[in-house]
């Protein structure tokens, strides 16, 4: 989850009336988890669907609602059109179709503000922007640009100096030298023409979305700023417009609109017009369990820096700001006239739905087993249920099967297969532990895979006993008692070939007529592979099988 | 060690000592034949009493004929040997010690403990010269060879038993090759003596009378029911029982809990399609957590039934009208090793439709994460979720509070969050008295409208849920959630079942 760090400085700075203590409490209420604090700062935790917590204004902004210093809708008001234009070329349209666009003017930059800016930047990148795919966002000086400027397409041999570097490099060297390109350039590919963002004069504001121009950089005397979006996703990059758009009239700027032309056709960008949603007030009691009054929820709405109007008896219209992309309908408001009423004063209230309760039938079975176990000396391990090929073919002397399940871009070759059998994990949990005192009696109750027509899921109970004086017969004696003890049922055993087990002493357990598990000595090759010292013996028996015996 | 000063003993040694009122003297075999205990608890007994200062005990040592005795048997000492050679030839002594039929060492020994035995005298032959000759005795045997005669006889000679002649001819002997006369001990036959201190141990502890003894039956019922003062502080075995894995104990606690809360265990496969595990939940196909990075994939397989039409075009329209994108099939299809619990949750919800349920499940999910000491690959997680007609997000809280409770857990605290699938959602965050901190738990909220109108569930449904390891790992007091899965016997063996 995102993370954003702000100082108390600004915090004393925003809230000037208040404690920073009062401050720091409010931020939980707001699904910020304050996921530390220092002596200067504290550094919170906020979730994804609210980019607009990307930055320290967006923060205050809730806060100051939650706390009734400011209330509603906040304040916002786009200046009259710049006039200004972006000129789009079709040739984008199948590498990067949209770019929208703004400008702030008449703005201050502090050191705090450009860390803000900074941040919420790479913030709205990956959250909303889904690591630049969807959308990239680009920054400008906007006193160095000579408009209009055009969004177009060039061949990798163009050249120009991007950010931070003092000579011109083409769009092969960004690519393939420098770290962002080296990075992003994935975005890029299966092309031959890469998207540019020039100005009037052939200056390169930015090659999205890789880097931008080093001539439009910004610093702390910049006081007008030109933002761009480009992006795959129109929505993506409108709403990271609209929630850049409001961080920066909070900081003061002026908020300009910009015509993009596109193949005759023009759009004003931002547009932060407010949406409006319908919600009952039985559907906001009746979910959160109060009783709240028409005028108690309007204030909660007000708290959460949303407005709303009694449009009937029952129906309340609420207004939602452009930046509260996560609000898609009425319940998402339930949820913020809850933040607002103030989770905190919520009073839990006695349950009354009477119903009775029980366990699965498989796990009070599998209980059952497990106590019979229990009862017979052997002692419950717990493994996991992807394996290593090597653990659980290689060293075990098994062939790999055609149709094992394996799982795609594992982190770990620890976790690479799903286990087919439960004997192999047992035997590694058994050389994890040779320096424990013997004997050693373990068994396991785990879910095995097989894919035959469909994948298929069983429980199965596998067990070893490693002494010096392990043997087939005490093993035999384990699995014949557990049955007779756990479902009243004689096994009889049949002898059987297993690459696992030495030849003449292994094989099958029959119940019924039915093959239910096997049990064999384990090849003492097998064992040293694991560094085993002392003979080891095991069973496995499929439980799904034996429940269906009782 | 200083003198035993009193204090109980082992029963062992009770039963030793009882037996040397008796006898003052006993051997260990003896010892044990009157006790009816085996040899090595005696040893053990005597031991221990040895080093209370409470008994003597004197080991016995025999003697008997090793290699070079038996072939001295039947060849002759070097000495007599050279006796022999004189008898029948008079040629002169030192051509018999060169001729070869003795080694230099042997040649030296025979001269000199033929001399010794005064077999050979030293006279002036008729040309003067100095000559040895045979004496009288040459025909007697020697101490040695008297020895080694006995030996051959009795095979073994007590060395506390032989005379101080025979100990002198066997240091002589032992002295010249070793393996003449071998000597061990024989440890079965080691006398035990009971010193004072053991006579007025006994007595102090007013057991002197009750003399243990197989064939007194009427002590042994007096033993059985009184039972002698034994050393209580001495250590004894640990025995390793059978034993439940501590994270299937925590299971089994929770379970109960819920079905004391009148909930209904459900269960299901641990393989899912996206589309239960993501799709039905209203997480939009771009999400994150639906990357493999994030998520494990089932290579080469893909489901085509996994719903019914109706399910996926109202899932799809969930998605279209909702997340503002293309909703696509084929990333429903694939088959994902399910990354929660919710996926069984849902289907039992879609396949039943009750109105009215409280249900839950505690299984196995996954994520494809690395490693660490906060992050596992595979963890336990729970579920719980309640449906009816009037169910709120107060029930919810109220829910939690019972379930907290009941796990021994008294500070509770909500704070607002955020999953795709529920709205409003909640976090829980309990306070640990041990870490003196809040700590987040699990999640909850109520089900979205995007999640249950598509499947035709007509009533809110109240779901929350979370990882089991945090709490196991609080319970357990491990700082390294691996430990909880690595299976180390040692901590399996000596874990409390009942830990606080």
């Amino acid at each position: 989850m995102p993370v954003i760090t702000i100082s108390f400085d600004r915090i004393a700075k925003f809230f000037p009336q208040r404690r920073l203590q009062d401050v720091l409490d409010i931020f939980p209420f707001l699904g910020l988890d304050i996921e530390g604090v220092n002596d200067s700062e504290v550094r919170l935790e906020y979730n994804p669907n609210r980019p607009d917590f990307a930055s320290d204004y967006g923060i205050v902004r809730a806060a100051k609602g939650l706390l009734e210093i400011e209330t509603g809708i906040p304040d916002f008001k786009l200046s009259k059109s710049s006039g200004t234009a972006v000129n789009v070329c079709m040739s984008t349209k199948t590498i990067r179709p949209y770019i929208v666009s703004m400008i702030a003017k008449n703005g201050y930059l502090d050191n705090g503000s450009i860390k803000q800016l900074i941040s919420m930047q790479e913030d709205l990148h990956s959250i909303v922007g889904r690591h630049r795919i969807k959308a990239s966002i680009g920054i400008h000086n906007y006193d160095v640009i000579k408009f209009p400027i055009s969004y177009t397409t060039v061949d990798k041999e163009f050249s120009f100096a991007p950010l931070g570097e003092s000579l011109k490099h083409t769009i092969s060297e960004i690519l393939s030298t420098i770290d962002s390109g080296k990075t992003y350039g994935r975005i890029l590919q299966n092309t031959e023409r890469y998207p540019m963002i020039i100005d009037a004069e052939n200056n390169v504001l930015s090659f999205p979305p890789i880097i931008n121009g080093s001539i439009t950089r910004i610093d702390p005397n910049t006081t007008n700023l030109f933002v761009e979006i480009t992006g795959t996703n129109l929505k993506a990059a409108e709403d990271i417009l609209s929630v850049i758009s409001m961080t920066l009239y909070d900081m003061g700027f002026r908020i300009y609109t910009v015509l993009a032309h596109l193949d005759g056709i023009s759009k004003e960008t931002p547009d932060m017009g407010c949406s409006k949603i319908k919600v009952e007030t039985n559907y906001i009691n009746k979910l959160l369990g109060l009783d709240l009054h028409k005028s108690e929820i309007l204030r909660c709405l007000r708290k959460s820096r949303l407005d709303g109007e009694l449009v009937s008896d029952n129906t309340i219209e609420c207004t939602i700001p452009r930046y509260r992309t996560d609000i898609i309908d009425d319940t998402d408001l339930v949820e913020d006239i809850a933040i607002g009423f103030g989770i905190n004063r919520f009073e839990a209230t006695k349950l009354s739905s009477a119903l009775h309760g029980n366990r699965s039938y498989s796990s009070r079975y599998l209980d059952l087993v497990r106590e019979t176990m229990i009862g017979l000396g052997l002692t419950e391990v717990v493994n996991f249920n992807l394996v290593s090929r090597r653990v659980h073919y290689q060293l075990m002397g098994i062939p790999e099967p055609s149709n094992m399940l394996t799982v795609e871009k594992t982190k770990s070759i620890e976790h690479e297969i799903l286990r087919e059998r439960l004997i192999p994990s047992l035997i590694e949990t058994l050389s994890h532990n040779i320096h424990e005192e013997y004997p050693q009696a373990l068994f396991e109750i785990g879910k095995i895979f097989r894919l035959k027509d469909k994948i298929q899921e069983y429980w199965n109970l596998g067990l070893v006993l490693a002494h010096s004086k392990s043997n087939y017969s005490s093993c035999k004696s384990i699995v014949q008692t557990f049955m007779k003890t756990c479902i009243g049922k004689e096994i009889s055993t049949k002898t059987n070939q297993n690459a696992m087990f030495v030849l003449g002493r292994s094989s099958n357990v029959i119940v019924d007529d039915m093959t239910v598990g096997y049990i064999g000595e384990i090849k003492p090759t097998i064992s040293s592979s694991f560094k085993l010292r002392v003979p080891v013996v095991a069973a496995e028996l499929n439980l799904s099988q034996v429940m269906s015996l009782c | 060690m200083t003198s035993f000063t009193g204090g109980p003993i082992h029963p062992l040694e009770g039963t030793v000592l009882k037996a040397l009122v008796i006898n003052d003297k006993l051997s260990i075999e003896t010892l044990a034949r009157n006790t009816g205990l085996g040899l090595d608890q005696i040893r053990r007994a005597v031991e221990w009493l040895r080093l209370k200062k409470l008994v003597r005990l004197d080991e016995i040592t025999v003697i008997s004929l090793g290699k070079s005795g038996y072939l001295a048997i039947q060849n002759g000492l070097p000495e007599r040997r050279l006796v022999n050679h004189l008898k029948g030839d008079k040629s002169h002594i030192g051509d018999i010690l060169n001729t070869g039929f003795f080694t230099q060492s042997d040649s030296h020994s025979a001269f000199r403990y033929a001399k010794q035995n005064k077999w050979i005298e030293q006279v002036l032959d008729d040309s003067g010269k100095k000559i040895f000759v045979l004496t009288a005795e040459a025909d007697s045997l020697s101490a040695e060879e008297r020895l080694l005669n006995k030996l051959l006889e009795m095979k073994n000679l007590k060395v506390s038993e032989l005379s101080p002649n025979e100990i002198s001819s066997f240091n002589s002997l032992k002295k010249r090759d070793p393996d003449y006369v071998i000597e061990r001990k024989l440890s079965d036959e080691s006398i035990v003596t009971i010193l004072e201190d053991g006579k007025k141990f006994l007595s102090s502890a007013k057991i002197s009378s009750q003399i243990f003894g197989p064939k007194n039956k009427i002590q042994i019922q007096e033993q059985h029911e009184i039972g002698s003062p034994i050393d209580v502080e001495a250590p004894v075995r640990f025995l390793f029982p059978g034993r439940i894995h501590p994270i299937v104990n925590l299971v089994k606690e929770i379970s109960e809990i819920f079905v004391g809360l009148g909930f209904t265990e459900i269960e299901g496969p641990m393989l899912q399609t996206s589309f239960w595990n993501f799709d039905a939940l209203f997480t939009p196909q771009d999400h994150p957590a639906r990357e493999m990075q994030d998520t494990f994939y089932i290579s080469k397989i893909k489901d085509d039934k996994f719903a019914t039409q109706d399910q996926i075009r109202k899932v799809a329209v969930s998605h279209n009208e909702g997340w503002g994108y293309k909703w696509n099939i084929e990333d429903a299809r694939g088959i994902v090793l399910r990354t929660h619990t919710t996926p069984i949750t849902l289907k039992y919800l879609a396949d039943n439709k009750p109105t009215k349920a409280k249900l839950f499940s505690i299984g196995r999910v996954f994520r494809n994460e690395k490693i660490s000491y906060k992050h596992l690959a595979e963890f336990t997680q729970v579920e719980g979720v309640v449906t009816d007609s009037v169910v709120t997000l107060k029930d919810l809280m109220a829910l939690q509070i019972e379930f907290y409770k009941k796990l021994g857990i008294k500070k509770v605290k909500f704070w607002p969050t955020f999953f795709p699938y529920t709205e409003p959602s909640l976090q829980t965050m309990i306070y640990n008295e041990k870490l003196e901190k809040w700590v987040e738990l699990f999640g909850m909220g109520i089900f979205r409208p995007q999640v249950t109108r598509p499947l035709g569930l007509e009533n809110p449904v109240l779901a929350w849920g979370g990882g089991l390891e945090r709490l196991a790992m609080l319970r357990l007091g491990l700082t390294d959630v691996r430990d909880l899965y690595n299976n180390n016997l040692g901590w399996l063996r000596s874990i409390p079942r009942c830990p606080l």
